[in-house]
């Protein structure tokens, strides 16, 4: 995933961050009145329960309430057909370039394709590059072309338009922030290629985990022709398995099949034709009446409940987005380690999950290597609610009676309830301070803006490819997201060296100093480990599956 | 009449520039800076401050404004600074869209409201009229997402009579429109029923208890045709104002149905924009809608004055 936190106001994010309801926000605007603001916020609740008595009315057929389904049914794929999807409007014009929503990318990855894909385990997938291996112990990757490949308007696909790709990507003129994704790691003019087929990367430092860099993990890197000139949705040329044949801002977009795809027999279907759906209450309900067969990016809270109910299936699988609790480690009362742990020990992890990831999400420990990362390390032990620990500490601390604001912008507001509610219980007052998204990430992000510059706040990062993509940004000294002001050398020199091992074990080493230094630390607690699901109606189709980054791969598709 | 009628035109352009000033004032307080929203958070604030001055917002705001009016009114909106689409084409087309909803649904509501509040005030106090009124008010009271809800997951998805969304598809006929359409019209009508019922209900009530209905009724007329030549036209001019408060929600207050039956309307695009802080679509469609006001109140001032000459308007004898 991109080397960022998700920006998502209207919780429209496709990759792992909490999705933001759009009542919260509504319930910010000036001049809206009291009838439109209940009919969004109080929608949800509505919609949720009268979505569950329906199914629970008639339907009987999943009424194992199991979540977990494979990801497609065995069998010969049928072609043809026309998969419709439900997805929100992207909040800005579609461009591959600068694109960071849910929705823009999904259109973009039906129509285009990386070097390498990103599977829902985050194994890397071949795609346009069929191999790659690095040299001069990982400080040059040379990735080999698929043969054969030609974009959607006839062109070859060759090393120039990959080099192109990410000369355009670095360039600080186009505006895209896959540019944070190579910082340190790839400059403009690191780029070459050897002949039609072969580009070289060579890096300003080792980095071994730089074929996710290129991949899906990083959405902005779809491969586009050399004269890409920004008007994306106008004229759509990749070398996806889907052609967009119209796209309206208002109301979706149509794609036919590109019988130029360079997978044989792929895609089966005919077809995809996405609805937007301002509202995701209205998707559901889409979904549920037939009108739609998937939804692009389904939330687990509104779509959990109806998994098995009147045919609609709900894949499920973890992910690595987060909600970081962030603290100032420089300010009172966060600059004592001891006031820091003792919120960590009072939080109910499982309470958590329950609460705002509807129990799909997995226990986080404080640190920035999720269970699925390789490297993470098994040993570190996972800490769990000790309201005694939380007294000994704040004792130890000197602080007689803990009090402090909490900043935060709608998407996480489930979650800062639950965490003022849990800290209630142990005696620590959290005042909550919600902004509107607008206002907690805008300012300068040098010098004011609330998210980084807050002593408390919670903030919502989609999910990561690899763990340095939350480290570096997030906790390394001087880091470019670094909210907490958290600076520790060890864990620096160890991030280096993470990034530049060349085998496992080294890796998982460093893996350990680094997650041993930030559990101890608590520069931000880590409460739990996002999933995503995606629903989908199994009466009609089969290979629909859920995405850790709600990334869509249709090309496996095909009608039941 | 003519006097009334252009006087109101000739107040028209200053309360434009009111309108016009405070939709700009307004829509300059919504927080969030456009360029961080285009380009994420994650965006560079060297990035991002060059899209600022790309797209102008580091110039003087009286600046701003003057190159703002003076585009609207001479039809250059500009492009959104979201989506990068023409702004007058999207808000006018939203409108139209707007118009379609909202005038199929006040179609359907005058005479379901007129027959209803006719009914009831020719039966006041009995049980017609308790039913009408207690049915009218509860159903006014419970927000149009509620009552959307509940047609949207019995029609739409138990029964599937109705889609549930209000928009179809590209090249549908228009029985299929309408069918798209008939749920949240319906929810619309249920919903504004009750309000504009008690009001005709409140003129019937007084015309039928006039002197000259008693007078008809003694002169041996039928109930029938008393109600049609001598009730019917006093009771709704009381109901004239409140179609006319009808017609402007219906018209541009309509973002919880649009959103919910996903209609791409103007109501859900005036959330959006200022959700996005996309100030082009924002001002745009601000504008249009106070346009939009001014005249549904320029009409149901005239309406009122047609429907009851008595009725003195600004103060001139009629």
């Amino acid at each position: 995933m991109q080397e960022s936190p998700h920006p998502d106001p209207r919780g429209t994010s496709a990759p792992g961050g909490p999705g933001g309801p759009g009542g919260e926000v509504l319930s910010r605007l000036p001049g809206l009145s009291r009838r439109l603001f209940l009919g969004a916020a109080g929608g949800a609740a509505l919609t949720g329960l009268l979505a569950a008595c329906a199914g629970g009315a008639g339907d009987t057929a999943g009424a194992s309430g199991s979540r977990t389904v494979p990801a497609s049914a065995p069998g010969t794929p049928k072609t043809g057909g026309v998969l419709r999807a439900g997805s929100p409007p992207p909040p800005t014009a579609v461009d591959p370039v600068t694109m960071y929503d849910g929705s823009a990318i999904a259109i973009v990855q039906l129509v285009a394709d990386y070097l390498i894909w990103l599977d829902r385990d985050f194994k890397l997938v071949p795609r346009l590059a069929e191999k790659w291996e690095s040299e001069e112990g990982g400080r040059r990757w040379v990735f080999s072309l698929r043969e054969g490949v030609t974009f959607s308007d006839g062109t070859p696909l060759n090393a120039k338009a990959v080099k192109a790709t990410f000369d355009r990507l670095l360039d600080p003129k186009s505006k895209s922030a896959a540019a944070a994704a190579f910082d340190s790691v790839l400059a403009k003019g690191g780029i070459g290629v050897r002949g039609d087929s072969t580009v070289v990367f060579t890096l300003e430092r080792p980095f071994s985990d730089f074929p996710y860099l290129v991949s899906a993990g990083n959405y902005n890197a779809v491969i586009l022709k050399e004269d890409y000139a920004g008007d994306f949705t106008g004229r759509p040329v990749g070398t996806g398995p889907f052609l967009l044949e119209s796209y309206d801002a208002s109301s979706g977009a149509v794609f036919t099949r590109n019988p130029k795809y360079w997978e044989p027999g792929k895609p089966y279907l005919d077809g995809v034709r996405i609805t937007f759906y301002a509202d995701d209450q209205a998707d559901l309900l889409a979904l549920q009446s037939g009108e739609i067969d998937t939804q692009i990016l389904s939330r687990p809270a509104l779509a959990g409940p109806l998994d098995g109910v009147g045919g609609i299936t709900v894949d499920q699988v973890q992910g690595t987005g987060l909600t970081a609790f962030t603290l100032r480690v420089d300010q009172p009362p966060f600059d004592r380690k001891e006031v820091r742990q003792a919120i960590a020990y009072a939080l109910d992890r499982p309470g958590v999950n329950a609460g705002v990831y509807d129990g799909i999400g997995a226990l986080g420990n404080d640190h920035l290597f999720a269970a699925l990362f390789p490297a993470a390390p098994p040993d570190v032990p996972q800490r769990a609610k000790d309201p005694a620990k939380v007294a000994s500490l704040l004792a130890a601390a000197g602080v007689d009676r803990l009090s402090f604001a909490l900043t935060y912008d709608p998407p996480s507001k489930d979650y800062a309830l639950t965490v003022q509610d849990q800290l209630k219980q142990v005696g620590i007052e959290v005042e909550l301070d919600q902004r509107t998204s607008g206002d907690f990430y805008g300012g300068d992000q040098e010098k004011d803006t609330p998210w980084l510059f807050t002593p408390a706040n919670l903030v919502g990062w989609a999910g990561r490819a690899v763990p340095s993509q939350f480290v570096i940004p997030m906790v390394k000294s001087g880091g470019v997201w670094n909210g907490s002001k958290y600076a520790n050398p060890a864990l620096d020199a160890a991030t280096d060296a993470y990034d530049s091992a060349t085998t496992d074990e080294e890796r998982r080493a460093q893996a350990a100093i680094i997650a041993g230094a930030l559990h101890e630390d608590v520069p931000v607690i880590i409460a739990v480990w996002s999933g995503a699901v995606r629903a989908y109606d199994a009466k009609r189709f089969t290979g629909v599956s859920a995405h850790p980054s709600s990334y869509v791969d249709f090309s496996s598709v095909s009608r039941l | 009449m003519r006097r009334f009628l252009l006087r109101r035109l000739a107040a028209i352009p200053l309360t434009l520039l009111a309108v016009s000033l405070l939709v700009f004032a307004a829509t300059e307080l919504v927080p969030g800076d456009v360029a961080r929203t285009i380009l994420g958070r994650e965006a560079g604030e060297e990035a991002v401050s060059r899209l600022r001055e790309q797209l102008g917002l580091d110039r003087p705001l009286a600046d701003r404004y003057a190159d703002w009016l003076s585009g609207f009114f001479t039809g250059g909106w500009g492009d959104s600074h979201t989506l990068g689409v023409p702004v007058r084409e999207l808000v006018l087309g939203r409108l139209a869209d707007s118009l379609v909803l909202g005038g199929l649904a006040f179609a359907l509501l005058v005479p379901v409201a007129v027959t209803l509040g006719l009914v009831s005030g020719v039966n006041h106090d009995r049980a017609a009229d308790r039913v009408i009124s207690v049915t009218g008010l509860a159903l006014g009271a419970i927000p149009e997402f509620v009552t959307g809800v509940v047609l949207l997951v019995v029609f739409a998805v138990r029964l599937r009579w109705f889609p549930a969304s209000a928009q179809a598809p590209d090249g549908a006929t228009i029985s299929t429109r309408l069918g798209h359409l008939a749920l949240p019209v319906i929810s619309l009508v249920l919903l504004c029923t009750g309000y504009v019922a008690r009001h005709v209900r409140a003129g019937t009530v007084a015309a039928v208890e006039s002197p000259y209905v008693r007078a008809a009724e003694l002169r041996g007329l039928g109930r029938a045709r008393v109600v049609r030549r001598h009730v019917l036209r006093n009771s709704t001019v009381p109901a004239t104002s409140a179609l006319g408060v009808q017609l402007q929600f219906l018209l541009g207050g309509l973002v919880a149905v649009e959103l919910l039956f996903n209609y791409p309307g103007i109501g859900a695009l005036l959330l959006q924009s200022a959700i996005d802080k996309d100030l082009p679509t924002l001002q745009a469609t601000a504008m249009v809608l106070g346009i939009l006001y001014m005249l549904i109140i320029l009409v149901a001032d005239l309406a009122y004055r047609l429907l009851d000459p008595r009725i003195r308007l600004g103060g001139a004898a009629a």
